[in-house]
């Protein structure tokens, strides 16, 4: 058990230091140099060398990331060439906003797209199973950036419920941090009810068709021992799903904070991205991408704990 | 093609709603030019913020440019970036996943692991990155000025094709190691004929389905790089700049700006999710499980 899980542990890294060299490579290939971003068009070729000796860029391409991933392992995500701030205090300062935003959204998602799935699964078949079906196309398919629009249109603008956009952090209270984080993590939550609905109904309706299940009620369980035990069997896909799911919500996080005006990791990426700070660009997308490896990694593993097959397998 | 068009006649009414939807959206954007009432791009001062009514259906934007008609032509960015990636990831993915199902051994290996390193890759935020440090402005190739929605395509593509590569590898697997396939090498059938005539055809119809439901997340994807100004460069309309250009108009009033794009998006992205869902119940009822996320 412990090789097995020490092993999905390290090719994990391995996949992300992997992953992390193509995005270093990527980072590298646009147009211009930092240097000549920098210091500009008519710097001499003199400048130019003593820039890149001066910030190690002259040394050879793998060396410049492992010394990049060794000061990352230890929270030092580099120093920007273009604002001269650390880059770690750039990405600490905007990351509860966006954290906050995907956790509470998270939250949502996972309670509503379980709950409904194990209602639509009880009855298949049923009014309760057909409408959740029909709704769960509806939320896939709106996008969530539109969502966000919509709800600023009818909550904001003409109820006056909530504000249409900003942020308060949860320092300036836990009712107005609530209030500007609901809309945001509601229109990001939608997509993510409706996938998560759907994979726990079809999961659980298909557990529920095994034949231990009848076996456990014609023991003369009651119904709620046996669809707990089920559910216990029918979680593993639902969680590798949430944890793919938590990942990707951060990318879609970036698009709502535009659209609720949220100094979040997505102003500090699209600001990366118009004055080509690398180094900033960089630890954010890396940043990103950890979160994501590893958030399927901890589905990987609490999927081994809930499966006794799979720890006798090790 | 006799299997595909037994299966359209299989389709239930939710499938058939999705290919009318997809249809008529493909029809709309293959044909805007010929449908569109105006110039996507004519400003009409005069008419700016015009109400939908007789002449301007859906209404104008702020320069007075026909919203239907950047609607039809904004079908073309959005179908054209789904279709595109759907369409290079199979590609990619399909080769990979043959390749290392077929030939074994290292090679399989080192396929396989790079195809989980590209699926480790959170799409969205390396999509908005990379289109970021290459810059929006158009890619000459040669002396062609490919637009900017080329980067989009290629790297969504890369990014989709796990999704393929892995579904053909598993079928694949299978496939090669039966004994059908071994005799067939064994009458003196070469190696590519056994790929082509026995390989790929099984792996068709979860590649068909894959491939559905990915362009509608392709759609969505290429709307939200528009909307931050990473995707389709003003003034050719996409239905995520123009949402991008709707948001003052939240607060002023003018609700067919948001509408209508909005509406667009969801409609088409509905149209394929359903085809998507009902060709897999036809095709693999119990696969209900695979679902795709983004």
């Amino acid at each position: 058990m412990l090789r097995l899980v020490a092993g999905r542990i390290v090719s994990s890294i391995g996949t992300l230091l992997f992953v992390g060299l193509a995005l270093f490579a990527l980072t590298r290939s646009g147009p211009g140099s930092p240097a000549r971003i920098v210091l500009g068009a008519d710097a001499t070729a003199e400048q130019i060398v003593q820039f890149e000796q001066a910030h190690g860029l002259d040394r050879p391409f793998l060396s410049q990331y492992a010394a990049w991933l060794g000061d990352v392992v230890r929270g030092d995500f580099g120093k920007s060439f273009v604002t001269g701030r650390n880059v770690a205090t750039d990405i600490v300062s905007a990351l509860p906003v966006t954290l906050s935003i995907v956790l509470f959204a998270f939250a949502i998602a996972l309670v509503c797209g379980v709950g409904i799935g194990v209602l639509a699964a009880l009855r298949p078949g049923g009014a309760f199973d057909r409408v959740s079906r029909f709704a769960a196309v509806l939320g896939l398919s709106i996008p969530a950036f539109w969502l966000g629009i919509v709800l600023i249109r009818f909550l904001a603008v003409d109820l006056r419920l909530l504000p249409p956009g900003g942020y308060f952090p949860l320092s300036a209270g836990l009712s107005l941090h609530l209030q500007s984080i609901l809309m945001p993590s509601l229109s990001l939550a939608v997509y993510y009810i409706a996938v998560l609905a759907r994979m726990t109904q079809a999961s659980l309706q298909e557990t529920l068709r095994g034949d231990y299940v009848r076996t456990a009620r014609a023991m003369g369980l009651s119904s709620r021992q046996v669809v707990f035990y089920a559910l216990v069997n029918a979680l593993p896909p639902v969680i590798n799903l949430a944890a793919l799911s938590f990942g990707y919500m951060f990318g879609w996080a970036l698009i709502i904070e535009q659209v609720f005006n949220i100094p979040g990791l997505s102003r500090a990426l699209l600001n990366a991205i118009s004055q080509r700070d690398f180094l900033l660009l960089q630890g954010i997308v890396f940043l990103f991408t950890a979160i994501f490896v590893f958030a399927n990694l901890g589905a990987d593993l609490i999927n081994r704990v809930l499966d006794p097959r799979q720890r006798a397998a090790a | 093609m006799s299997g595909l068009a037994k299966t359209l006649c299989g389709l239930d009414w939710s499938g058939w709603l999705g290919a009318g939807i997809v249809g008529l959206i493909l029809l709309a954007a293959i044909f805007a030019p010929l449908i569109a009432p105006y110039d996507p791009l004519g400003l009409d001062i005069e008419d700016r913020l015009a109400a939908p009514d007789m002449k301007h259906w859906l209404g104008t934007d702020q320069g007075g440019r026909d919203v239907l008609s950047r609607i039809l032509f904004g079908a073309r960015a959005s179908l054209s970036v789904g279709i595109g990636a759907v369409l290079i990831g199979a590609l990619i993915g399909v080769s990979a996943g043959v390749f290392a199902a077929y030939k074994g051994g290292l090679g399989e290996q080192i396929v396989m692991r790079v195809v989980d390193g590209v699926a480790s890759i959170p799409l969205l935020v390396w999509a908005i990155a990379i289109v970021g440090i290459l810059g929006v402005g158009p890619l000459p190739v040669g002396s062609l000025l490919l637009p900017n929605e080329v980067k989009i395509v290629v790297l969504v593509g890369c990014l989709f094709s796990p999704v393929f590569a892995r579904v053909t590898y598993a079928v694949a697997k299978r496939i090669a190691g039966a004994d059908y396939v071994r005799a067939r090498f064994l009458q003196g059938a070469s190696h590519w004929q056994i790929v082509i005539g026995d390989v790929l055809p099984n792996c068709l119809s979860p590649i068909i389905v894959q491939g559905t439901l990915l362009v509608a997340i392709g759609i969505v994807i290429e709307a939200s790089i528009s909307f931050v100004g990473l995707g389709v460069q003003p003034p050719q309309p996409s239905w995520g700049t123009m949402l991008s250009d709707a948001r003052s108009a939240i607060y002023s009033g003018e609700w067919w700006l948001p509408a209508f794009p909005g509406l667009a998006i969801s409609l088409t992205v509905i149209g394929f999710n359903l085809l998507g869902d009902a060709v897999r119940d036809l095709f693999d009822p119990r696969s209900d499980a695979r679902t795709l996320v983004a």
